[in-house]
Parts: C-alpha cells; sequence; structure tokens
C-alpha cells in the first residue's frame, strides 16, 4: 500500500514533461562526466573562497606584517615534548636566530611556548565584501592573548606577511581578471563576429582583416607594448582594468571569426528570413534570432580561453608589466619568488604555482565536459 | 461598398528581378505584371525556378544579395488601419523604398504578412537559458529557442503598442483562431514541442497577428501532409474573409489552387504566361504550357489502366541563354517554326478576364 502511495503523486508530474529539454540532457551528459564535474565544483569553491570571501579564510589581514620576515611555514603539532596527544593541533613559538656570518636568518621552535589553533577565532578586523564588518578568521591562534604567536601555514615573505593570505587575496584579482576579461572578449568578439557575417562585404572585410592583423602580432611583445602604454602615475585600480581590457582587446580575434562562421551559416535558415518579412530590423535578427544559436559554441569556447587569460596575467605582472607591488595578484606573487635567492632561501613561495595550476587544470576539465555535454547526442 | 472592398491593393507593373552572378545576368522576374486585390486570393503557379518566390520577395523588398529589381514598380495602396474603409492613405512604390528603411519594415509583417514553405524552420526555435529545444533541432541546426508565444508577441510589440499581458491574450487568441488545440498551453511551446502542422498554423498566427492586408503563401503547405493541409487551407479562407485579406497563394499543386484562388496567373521562365479567373483557366486553358501542366495532373478513373501520366517535354532552358522568341518554344507542342523562336508573344485577350500570351492566339 505504502508503494503505491509513493508512486502516484510522481506519476503525473512525469507526464508533464513531454520531452527532455536540450539543457536537462546537457546537464545529465554533464553530470556522468565525473571530472568535468570535479573541475566544476573546484572552480566554483576557488571563486567562491579567492573572490567572495579570502578575507575570511585567511588568519591575517593582507597587509598584517610581523617580524617574522620570510619565516619557513609554522609546523602543525598533534603531541608535544611530553608525548601528549592534543586534539586541537598547536604550534610552537618561534625564535629567530641570525648566523654572522652568512647574515642567513634561521627560525627555531620555542617548544617552551604552545599556542593552540583554534577555528572561528576573533582576529584582524576586516569587511566581508566590501560591507560587512566582521573580524572573524576561519583558523588562526588567539592574537589578543598572545601578541607574539604567528601560525603561517606556507610561510611568510620579506616583510613578514602570511604567504598563505596572500594567495588567497592574489586569487581575488587573478581570476576576476579571467573572468572580467572573458567576458569583455565575449562582448567585443560575439558583437564583431555576428556583423561580420551577417552583413558581409565590406564590413565583413574591415572586421576580418582587423582580426588577422591583431592575431600576426607576437601575443607577449604586443601585451607589452600596450602595458607599457599605461601611464605609471595611474592607480593600481586603473591598471588593472586597461590590462583587462588589453587582454580582450587582443583576443576578442579568435571568437569573432568561430561566431563569424557560425553566423555564416545560421543567417541561411529560414526562421531569418521569416523575421525580416515579419518587419524584424537587421539589429534584432542579429542579437535575437542569431546571437542565441551560437550561444553554446560561445561557451565552450570562452570557458577555455579563460585559464589563457588568467596565465596571460601572470605572465604580465611576472614581467613586471602588469598589476603591480600594492596590489596582490598570483602574477606579482610569483614575481616575488622569481629569483634565484628566492628560490633558495624562501622555497615556499612557490606555493602559488600549484594553485594556478589547479585553476587551469579544472577550467579545461570543466570546457572537456561543457563540450561534450552541449553537444548531448555525441557519441562520447 | 462591394467596390471599394476588393480595389487593387498590390499592382505589379513590368517587373524584372536580375540575378548577376559570374556566369551572367540570370532573369528571375522578366517582365511581370499582375494585380491583387483586397479581400481576393491570386494564385500564382509554375515550376520551380520560375519567379514564383522571387515576386513575392520582391514585393517585401527582399530580393537576396546579388539579385536587383531593375525595371517595373510595385504600387502598394496603403490604407492605414485606423483610416476609413475606402480611404487610400498613401501610394508607394515598394520597389523605391529603401529595403532596409523604417517604411518597408512596418510594411513587412505589418501591412503585408508572408508564410514560407518550411514550417520546420522558419521557426525561430531561439533559445535564452534555461529554456530548451527540441533533440534533432538541437543537433543539426545549432539553434535558437525563441518561445512560440513570445515569437508572436514580439511581433505584435513591433506593429503597435500593447502591453506584454495583453500582447500574451492575442497570441492565445490567434493560437485559437488558427485552431491549435488547448492555446493555452502550447503558447509557451518552443518549436521542437509542435507538429509541423502546427508550427506551419503558428506561421500563420505570426503572419495574421497584426491583421495585415495581405497575405503572401509561398507553398505553405507543401510539407504538410494532406489532411492538415485541407484544415490550413481552411484556415486561411475563414481568415480571408473575416479579414478582407488579400492572399497572394504561390504553388505548384494545381489542386490546391483550384480551391483556393479566384484568379490565377501562371508562370514560365520569369513570365506571366496565362491569366485569368480560375475556372476559364481550368475548363478552358489556353496556353500550350497551362494545357500541358493540367494533363500532368494524375486524374480519378478517367483514364484507362495502364495509361501513362502526360509530362512536359523537353528540360527547363537553361537560365543564361534563354531561347530567342516565346520562352517556351523549345518544348512546345504546338511550336510553329519561323514564328515562334522569332517574335516575342504580346498579351491577347482571349475571353472575358482571361488573357494569354502566346502567338497561336494572335
Amino acid at each position: 500500500m505504502t508503494v503505491v502511495e509513493q508512486t502516484t503523486p510522481a506519476a503525473p508530474a512525469k507526464q508533464k514533461q513531454v520531452s527532455q529539454s536540450y539543457w536537462a540532457l546537457v546537464w545529465w551528459k554533464f553530470k556522468r562526466n565525473r571530472i568535468a564535474v570535479l573541475g566544476g565544483i573546484l572552480l566554483l569553491s576557488f571563486y567562491f573562497g579567492f573572490v567572495f570571501i579570502p578575507e575570511f579564510l585567511s588568519p591575517y589581514e593582507l597587509n598584517h606584517t610581523s617580524d617574522f620576515v620570510e619565516a619557513p611555514p609554522t609546523k602543525l603539532h598533534f603531541i608535544d615534548t611530553e608525548g601528549k596527544f592534543h586534539l586541537q593541533p598547536f604550534v610552537y613559538g618561534m625564535e629567530r636566530k641570525l648566523d654572522f656570518k652568512t647574515r642567513a636568518r634561521t627560525y627555531v621552535e620555542d617548544t617552551t611556548r604552545m599556542y593552540p589553533i583554534s577555528l572561528f577565532i576573533h582576529g584582524d578586523e576586516y569587511k566581508l565584501l566590501g560591507f560587512i564588518p566582521s573580524d572573524l578568521h576561519l583558523y588562526g591562534v588567539d592574537q589578543k592573548a598572545n601578541p607574539e604567536a604567528i601560525v603561517l601555514i606556507m610561510g611568510a615573505d620579506a616583510l613578514g606577511r602570511d604567504w598563505f593570505t596572500r594567495i588567497l587575496y592574489g586569487g581575488r584579482l587573478s581570476l576576476m581578471i579571467g573572468l572580467i576579461g572573458q567576458v569583455m572578449t565575449i562582448i567585443f568578439g560575439m558583437t564583431l563576429g555576428v556583423m561580420s557575417g551577417y552583413y558581409g562585404g565590406m564590413i565583413d572585410q574591415v572586421i576580418q582583416r582587423t582580426t588577422e592583423f591583431l592575431n600576426a602580432f607576437p601575443d607577449i611583445p604586443l601585451f607589452m607594448a600596450l602595458a607599457a602604454a599605461i601611464p605609471t602615475f595611474w592607480s593600481p585600480i586603473a591598471v588593472y582594468f586597461m590590462l583587462t581590457i588589453i587582454l580582450s582587446f587582443v583576443r576578442w580575434g579568435g571568437l569573432a571569426r568561430q561566431v563569424r562562421g557560425l553566423i555564416l551559416s545560421l543567417r541561411e535558415r529560414e526562421y531569418v528570413l521569416a523575421a525580416k518579412s515579419a518587419g524584424a530590423s537587421d539589429a534584432r535578427i542579429m542579437f535575437r534570432h542569431l546571437l542565441p544559436g551560437t550561444m553554446s559554441h560561445v561557451i565552450v569556447i570562452a570557458t577555455l580561453a579563460i585559464p589563457g587569460m588568467i596565465l596571460s596575467e601572470t605572465a604580465l605582472s611576472w614581467l613586471g608589466l602588469g598589476l603591480r607591488a600594492p596590489l596582490t595578484s598570483w602574477g606579482v606573487l610569483l614575481q616575488d619568488a622569481a629569483t634565484v635567492r628566492a628560490i633558495h632561501t624562501t622555497p615556499w613561495e612557490l606555493w602559488t604555482v600549484p594553485f594556478i595550476l589547479v585553476t587551469i587544470l579544472a577550467y579545461n576539465m570543466l570546457g572537456d565536459g561543457l563540450r561534450d555535454a552541449l553537444d548531448p547526442y555525441g557519441t562520447r | 461598398m462591394s467596390k471599394p472592398l476588393h480595389d487593387p491593393l498590390i499592382e505589379v507593373k513590368d517587373l524584372r528581378v536580375e540575378f548577376d552572378v559570374r556566369a551572367g545576368i540570370v532573369k528571375a522576374v522578366d517582365g511581370l505584371t499582375l494585380t491583387i486585390h483586397r479581400g481576393k486570393t491570386l494564385g500564382v503557379i509554375g515550376e520551380s525556378g520560375c519567379g514564383k518566390s522571387m515576386t513575392a520577395r520582391a514585393i517585401l523588398n527582399m530580393i537576396p544579395k546579388p539579385g536587383k529589381i531593375t525595371n517595373g514598380e510595385i504600387i502598394y495602396h496603403r490604407r492605414m488601419k485606423n483610416s476609413l474603409e475606402s480611404q487610400v492613405d498613401d501610394i508607394i512604390d515598394l520597389t523605391k523604398v529603401d529595403p532596409d528603411g523604417k517604411v518597408i519594415r512596418q510594411i513587412r509583417g505589418g501591412e503585408i504578412g508572408m508564410i514560407f514553405q518550411e514550417p520546420m524552420s522558419s521557426l525561430t526555435p531561439v533559445y535564452t537559458a534555461g529554456v530548451h529545444i527540441n533533440e534533432a533541432v538541437s543537433l543539426h541546426h545549432l539553434v535558437p529557442l525563441q518561445k512560440v508565444g513570445d515569437q508572436i508577441g514580439e511581433q505584435v510589440q513591433a506593429h503597435r503598442k500593447v502591453t506584454k499581458e495583453e500582447s500574451r491574450v492575442i497570441a492565445i487568441d490567434m493560437l485559437r483562431r488558427v485552431g491549435i488545440p488547448k492555446p493555452e498551453e502550447r503558447v509557451d511551446n518552443y518549436p521542437h514541442q509542435l507538429s509541423g502542422g502546427q508550427r506551419q498554423r503558428v506561421m500563420i498566427a505570426v503572419a495574421l497577428s497584426c491583421e495585415p492586408a495581405m497575405l503572401i503563401a509561398d507553398e505553405p503547405t507543401t510539407a504538410l501532409d494532406v489532411s492538415i493541409e485541407a484544415q490550413i487551407l481552411d484556415i486561411m479562407r475563414d481568415l480571408q474573409q473575416s479579414a478582407n485579406m488579400a492572399i497572394m497563394f504561390i504553388t505548384h499543386n494545381l489542386g490546391v489552387i483550384a480551391s483556393m484562388a479566384e484568379e490565377i496567373v501562371v508562370m514560365y521562365m520569369g513570365k506571366a504566361v496565362e491569366q485569368g479567373k480560375v475556372l476559364e483557366i481550368f475548363q478552358n486553358p489556353k496556353h500550350p504550357y497551362t494545357q500541358a501542366l493540367l494533363r500532368s495532373i494524375p486524374k480519378l478513373g478517367k483514364k484507362k489502366t495502364g495509361e501513362r501520366l502526360a509530362s512536359i517535354t523537353g528540360m527547363v532552358p537553361d537560365p543564361f541563354n534563354l531561347p530567342t522568341g516565346c520562352v517556351f518554344h523549345p518544348r512546345c507542342p504546338m511550336f510553329m517554326a519561323g514564328k515562334c523562336d522569332k517574335i516575342a508573344p504580346q498579351w491577347k485577350k482571349v475571353g472575358e478576364d482571361h488573357s494569354v500570351s502566346c502567338l497561336l492566339y494572335e
């Protein structure tokens, strides 16, 4: 009897859905691709963590400097010197030693001082999302009780700032530049591509020759030339936006070509003629009737192109032509770590690299999955 | 009252449409003259490629790219929707208006609606996020979805100021008028959720939603099966009567045209060869081409079993090298040597409301 009760309410709901919608099929196919789902989840958590709540995830504020200059990562301990197990991990106090011969700093743990690490601890004040005042951090040591204690899970930089904190904050700019830049690329590329394909003739020629002209330039020197043109007295934020525009300016050509190709075939469809005979303007035909047909293609291209954006930012900043020091991005962090000395004395600064790698890989995983999923009838 | 009801709406005069392609100039329409009256149906018949569709597209000033209207005029007697029944407000030569301009865009759809041959692809299966399209559509045309309701609503909004709710009511009402069951539900369906017949009906609803003065139906039932065809034709006839709409009905199906049209124009190679009242032409065809066309319809019961169906001998001529004299002469069974291949035929009145362009009658 219970079985009957369970099945009957479900039946009408199923009947209502006459056919599987396109997006339902896409989602169904996407779900089965575990790697793509993993990539998607990674990216969602990265964007959420790095863009929205890095202040909460990091133990300190971005510019929280300390005396622990270039300190190596602090070790987390569960067992103290007496062999007693603590459920709550703790760190020892650190003591700085200077070798007077080599002038090298070394840090040794002072096992007499123990500082427990707590979750959801009150520390530096910040404004979440720019307007919610808070001082809660995911983890850390109690700064009020023990101001000399510090936890640096990925070491510290030359100003004694927590490297993990800097990675989190740097991710915000690096991830956003990829996304914003790609959105702008899509806007440029789709608008110019659809005009190129729909009008043909002179407009097509001009747009296509321009993309060829842009593509003929070697990437890096072009970036460098454009980036060098940014006035040095601009504020870092203005530089940031300028850089986004430069990145998308150089990259819209490929997308414009792809969209043009799709439009060339779509514009011959009868519904375009029907729309025209119904009195639709060119703009309406292009943006309401033609562009939606290219969307699934554009989504895939865009997803696969974002890593390139992020890497370009990283490369430019690393070269000193992109974002500059007061701002923190992954490229800026890499620039810190790029000297032989840094690799020798502070190898933990290379922790930035895995974050970049995982982001890029996640994008590629997601993009591949989307490409397969958006073609739900493909055999793969 | 009856006179202004059926006064001329469109007068096509000596229309020429030429395509300048690499191999030469193709005359798609070559000196066509015809008149469409309000509330009447004009049938245009002829083989594929004889310029029927180009004539229709010339009326909407929508000739595709290498093509051009090189001669003639298309006089449109424009009557504003809110003006008196008998009053003509404006006379426009449609060949002279800017093909991308505002005037022609108002006329297209708003005053002259058009239905196309392919119900499967004539609806933008347009797609925005969260909305879905049909399985086959998504594979073969990576395309688009727009709600059926939206498509009608959009057009209504383009031509008169109505609110979204009103336009939805109109959309549902139009769907009901073209005989779609459960229009309240269907209005939210995407093209792929509809059958071919339903899609064609939606197309008709789209074309009629602005109450145009004229409907151009370019082989509207060719892609449909016979029972649906009959329904669609009934719907068109009903709507014509209720809205005093002119119809230009383009087809190669003589059976359909016999039941739909009052007047017929027979076209061959871009030229009209015979025109007149439908009964006249069917009972008393004068031009050898019309006669041949009518002979090639299979008839039930009249013929002996085993008899072959008549066909028109010969091939459609090469459009770059049209025959001299009468274009039909190489295929004509009544060919008169030394005459038909030299002299271009003139129009000859052979009866009341019946004229033919053939040297036999000169």
